[in-house]
Formats: structure tokens, C-alpha cells, sequence
């Protein structure tokens, strides 16, 4: 017995009901919003101000898009690929300690392929695999682990990268600022605190190979800019209540660039406005845009977010811009950059290989004669149903 | 002449076994060609090869439906992906203390083995042990293409005794197979339009 089907199709009929009656609502919603970019889409500096004004009296945490000094509103045509470049991406896996294991480690694996665009030779691929134990794994969380793994892709790339010509693409999946998450002990956030200095310095020696950097996000969650537009929307009277007021809640960015962006095209781009802003400064200011992937008549979009070095070096961000769009449609109808793709193939550490490095950590103990424990009960039990399945 | 390695053994049992092989080996292997797998000094098991198989992937399959792909990405599935190449072999005898029989092996090869390509001295050597004895094995497969496998083993052993002045070794082999198929005309028939199709019969 797993689960009621009878309960969850109740649920899911009450499900189909609240969708059908959200469509309406979301759709006048979206409308505003859309006025709103209309209106706004060339007050670069009157946006910037108010919002920089919000932030110091009413919420330094607010998190939302900055306008730069491209017209919020219009889509910027794909440019032509440059004839070489060095592509590189990279992507991490992790196994997360377990008591009920024979033995407690854990193991950050990142992988990274360099490709030469428009080069017939296969791309060459590198895998460093990290394992963990004893002090090493004491406090380590599921979010420190998942820091260690974003650290180390963004080091292999800064590593591969300052070995090769400059303007070489960098890319790895997802954002590109570290993320904690919204809770963490203090321990957590020292290591927290140490990664991003890390981070700062990895970023620096990117930028100093004079590499692009490029976050990946595909179908982005971010609501950076509908935010932004909450925060027009409101009078100077209402400002104070602005943590409170989001009046776009149930509508993403993606919602409003969708039918803006014609395929191969990006918008404007736009600064992150985040309680981070201050760690990175400068060259290191993380921007984003949103660039649609898809083919004529089926749109699909992705947020690409890039550090201020790129943005202001046109020709590092048309590459990047040409590189990911050709990217994309390397896979055909269900575009995705190819080498993040190969990226997490070759990171991936599968159930198989989990247990194989188990196996060797066992036998390498049991041959200098030390204890080892058996796997717990419990996990002897579980790994009992997962073999009937 | 250095050995030429064809890839490690995946499976295998009594009757037969499949190897893994990277595209970069896919060069030398071929339909019908005899290979062997050296087990220790005195031990060696011998096979032919019935069917070279291109395995797919989802990645593989997404790409196939692209309009062009390029040499990069194409380079990368061939040479850096583990999608395996996989090379099906009819086990077709053994060499033990310097004999050679046309038997099923003892025992078969072990995991990640080493299988190579017979050389021409070795596929006269197996082939004129005895009299054609590993035909049984051919003959006896339902699954198999066999008159094409067989069309394809001969024309390839064929070149090698004709190599070292013995160009009667097909036409016994020919005779061999009829005498075999007597009581199976269709297979016989199968057999011997695959045969009408190669070298030294087709002039």
C-alpha cells in the first residue's frame, strides 16, 4: 500500500479547479505587469533610483532587477557565432554521508568538457573526484556539500580556463551566485562566508584570463523583474508596505518575456538587486537576461546570468549570446546547452558507481585488518524493498 | 605483427560470448571474421563474429532528430561517450596443450578478457583443423543469418589459404557444407545463394 489514489484524485479534481479559475486572474495580471515594461521601459534612471530609494528606507532585502540602459522592452537580435572560441562547461554531483552505511564519507565529483567550436576533433573531458571523511564530513550538510560542489565547478573552469587563449565561454547550470538557502546553522554560514571569498577569488582569476562566465537557468523560477515592477507599481505612500505587497505573486519573468523574445533573441539585461549585491561588486556585479532558445513557434526560454566583466565587453557577451543559442540547438527540439548536458553526464555519480566506491573503501580497511561495521538495519531493510521493485 | 585488439569481453557462457568495443577498434572487426581470447599459456577460446551491434541513448536518439550535427558533437558520442559497441561472437572451438578442436570451450572467457583479431596463419590454422568441425556450431543456430555468416567466414578464410597457395580449401569447405545440409534444403539453398555470392564462386 502506498498510495490512496481515491484522495489524491479528489485533490487533483480541486487541483484542475483552482488552475481553471487562476487563468483569468493571472492573465489581467499579466497584462499590468506587461503595461507596467511598456511604460517604464526607458526610465532606466528613475527605476534605478526608486529602487535603490526602497531598498535604504524600506527593505534591504529586497531581491529584483535593475535596469541597465537597454530598453526593458525589446527583444536584441541574435548575433553571428565567432568563428573560434573555447567552449567549457562544467557540473557537479555529490554522495552525502550516511550513518546507515558500512562507512560514513562523502565525494563532490565534477566534470568539465572544453569543446572548440566549429572543430571536428572530439572535446576533451576531466573529472576530479574529491572524497570526504572523518573531520572533513563533521557538520557537513546537504547545503555545504552542494557549496563544495558549486565551488569546485567554478574552480575547474577557472583552472581549464587560464590555460587556454582569451575569450573562452565558461558555463556552468544555474545561478550564478552561491546560495545557502534560507535557513543554516552558524556553522553553515562560516563555511558559507569562506566559500564565497573563494568564489570572489575564482571569479577574479576568470576574469583576469579574460574567460565569460555564464550561469545557465533553464526554465527559470526568477521573478527578479516582475518584482522590479511591483515595487513601480506602488505610490510613494504605499512604499513603506513594500515587503508585503506582491500583487504578481503567481506570475514569473518567464510569463512576461514569453511572446517578447522572438527565438535567438535576448532581453535587455538587467542587475541583480539582492541583500548580496555588496559581496559582489564591481567587476564582479552579477547581471542576468533572458534569451529565448527556442525554434519559430516554440518558444523556450532561459535565464543566463553574467558577471559585470561580461556586460561590459560587447563582444564577450555577443559570443556568449551566439555560443549558447548554437548551444541549444545542437539539441534539436528540446534545446538545452550540449555541453552542460555532456557536463552533468560526466559528473554524474550513479547508484552503481556509489557502491562500487563503497566496496573499495571497505576492502582497503578490511586489508589493513581494521572493523567494519555492516550497513544498519534500517538500511538493510530499505535496500530489501528497493531490490523487489 | 602486433595482435589487434578488438575491445573486452562483456558477457559470455559456453555457446558464445559479447564483447565491448570503442569506435576507435571498430576499424579491424568484421561479420564472419574469426577472433580468439587468450585465457593463459596453454588455453585459448575461439569465435566467429555473427553481429556488431550500435547501441542507442536517449542523447542519441535527441540528436539523430537534428537537422546537421557537427563533427564536434558527432566526434564526442563516438569517442568520449560510453555508449557501447557491442561485437556478438559464436564460440567455434579451443586450443589446450597445442591441440586445437572444433568443440564448445571447457569453459568460457571471464569479464573485461582481451579479444584480438586472427591473424591469417591463425585462421588457416583453425580452419584446417580438422575436418570443418565448428560448422556444426554455425549450422545449428536458428537465430543467426547463417548463410551470410558463413559466405562471409569463407570468403575471409578463403583469402588466407589462398594467400599461402592452398586455394582448394573453399571448394572443400563448399562440398563439406552440402554434405551437412542434405536433409535441409532450405538452408542449404540459404546457404548456398550467400556462397554464389562471394569471390571465388560468382566468376
Amino acid at each position: 500500500m502506498s498510495i490512496d489514489f481515491q484522495q489524491v484524485r479528489r485533490q487533483i479534481i480541486e487541483l484542475g479547479e483552482a488552475a481553471e479559475r487562476s487563468v483569468a486572474n493571472n492573465r489581467r495580471l499579466l497584462e499590468e505587469a506587461q503595461y507596467l515594461l511598456h511604460e517604464h521601459a526607458r526610465d532606466y534612471d528613475a527605476v534605478r533610483r526608486k529602487i535603490e530609494r526602497v531598498v535604504q528606507a524600506y527593505d534591504r532585502n529586497l531581491r529584483c532587477a535593475l535596469p541597465l540602459d537597454e530598453a526593458l522592452d525589446q527583444g536584441y537580435p541574435l548575433p553571428p557565432l565567432p568563428g573560434q572560441v573555447a567552449i567549457l562547461a562544467a557540473d557537479g554531483s555529490q554522495i552525502a554521508p550516511s550513518r546507515h552505511e558500512s562507512f560514513e564519507y562523502a565525494l563532490v565529483n565534477v566534470g568539465a568538457i572544453h569543446m572548440e567550436l566549429g572543430a571536428a576533433q572530439a572535446p576533451v573531458l576531466q573529472v576530479e573526484s574529491r572524497l570526504l571523511y572523518e573531520a572533513q564530513i563533521e557538520d557537513l550538510t546537504d547545503a555545504t556539500l552542494a557549496l563544495l560542489r558549486d565551488l569546485g565547478e567554478r574552480r575547474l573552469l577557472a583552472d581549464l580556463a587560464t590555460e587556454l587563449p582569451p575569450g573562452a565561454i565558461t558555463l556552468t547550470d544555474g545561478q550564478m551566485e552561491l546560495w545557502l538557502g534560507e535557513a543554516g546553522s552558524r556553522d553553515e554560514h562560516s563555511l558559507f562566508q569562506e566559500s564565497l571569498l573563494e568564489y570572489k577569488l575564482v571569479l577574479q582569476q576568470l576574469r583576469a584570463a579574460q574567460a565569460s562566465a555564464a550561469g545557465y537557468v533553464d526554465r527559470p523560477a526568477g521573478r527578479g523583474v516582475m518584482r522590479m515592477l511591483e515595487v513601480l507599481r506602488m505610490t510613494e505612500q504605499e512604499l513603506p508596505e513594500v515587503r508585503r505587497s506582491k500583487p504578481f505573486r503567481p506570475l514569473r519573468d518567464l510569463h512576461l518575456f514569453r511572446g517578447l523574445l522572438r527565438p535567438g533573441e535576448r532581453s535587455a539585461l538587467f542587475e541583480i538587486q539582492s541583500p548580496s549585491s555588496s559581496f559582489y561588486a564591481d567587476d564582479l556585479a552579477l547581471h542576468f537576461f533572458y534569451l529565448n532558445v527556442g525554434l519559430e513557434g516554440r518558444d523556450s526560454l532561459a535565464r543566463v546570468e553574467v558577471p559585470r566583466w561580461v556586460v561590459d565587453t560587447p563582444a564577450m557577451l555577443d559570443d556568449l549570446h551566439a555560443v549558447l543559442v548554437q548551444q541549444c540547438r545542437v539539441m534539436g527540439g528540446r534545446p538545452y546547452p550540449y555541453l552542460l548536458h555532456r557536463a552533468h553526464e560526466i559528473a554524474l555519480v550513479t547508484l552503481q558507481e556509489k557502491e562500487e566506491i563503497t566496496q573499495m573503501v571497505l576492502r582497503e580497511l578490511r586489508g589493513r585488518g581494521l572493523e567494519v561495521f555492516e550497513k544498519s538495519n534500517k538500511q538493510l531493510a530499505k535496500d530489501l524493498e528497493s531490490g523487489r521493485r | 605483427m602486433a595482435a589487434i585488439e578488438i575491445g573486452r569481453l562483456l558477457r559470455a557462457s559456453n555457446t558464445g560470448f559479447v564483447a565491448g568495443c570503442r569506435v576507435a577498434q571498430l576499424g579491424s572487426p568484421e561479420f564472419g571474421a574469426l577472433v580468439r581470447v587468450p585465457l593463459g599459456p596453454a588455453y585459448q577460446i575461439y569465435g566467429l563474429i555473427y553481429d556488431i551491434r550500435i547501441e542507442d541513448d536517449g542523447l542519441v536518439r535527441q540528436l539523430a532528430t537534428v537537422e546537421t550535427v557537427d563533427a564536434g558533437t558527432i566526434a564526442d558520442n563516438r569517442e568520449n561517450r560510453t555508449t557501447p559497441i557491442e561485437i556478438s561472437v559464436l564460440a567455434a572451438g579451443y586450443r589446450q596443450d597445442g591441440r586445437l578442436l572444433h568443440l564448445l570451450p571447457p569453459r568460457p572467457p571471464l569479464s573485461l578478457d582481451l579479444i584480438y583479431l586472427c591473424e591469417p596463419e591463425e585462421v588457416r590454422r583453425f580452419t584446417a583443423a580438422g575436418w570443418f568441425g565448428y560448422f556444426r556450431h554455425v549450422l545449428r543456430s536458428v537465430d543467426l543469418p547463417v548463410g551470410e555468416l558463413l559466405a562471409a567466414h569463407l570468403q575471409q578464410a578463403q583469402q588466407a589459404h589462398a594467400a599461402a597457395g592452398n586455394p582448394g580449401w573453399i571448394e572443400a569447405a563448399a562440398q563439406e557444407l552440402i554434405v551437412l545440409l542434405r536433409d535441409d534444403y532450405q538452408t542449404l539453398m540459404a546457404v548456398l545463394g550467400a556462397l554464389g555470392d562471394i569471390a571465388p564462386f560468382n566468376r
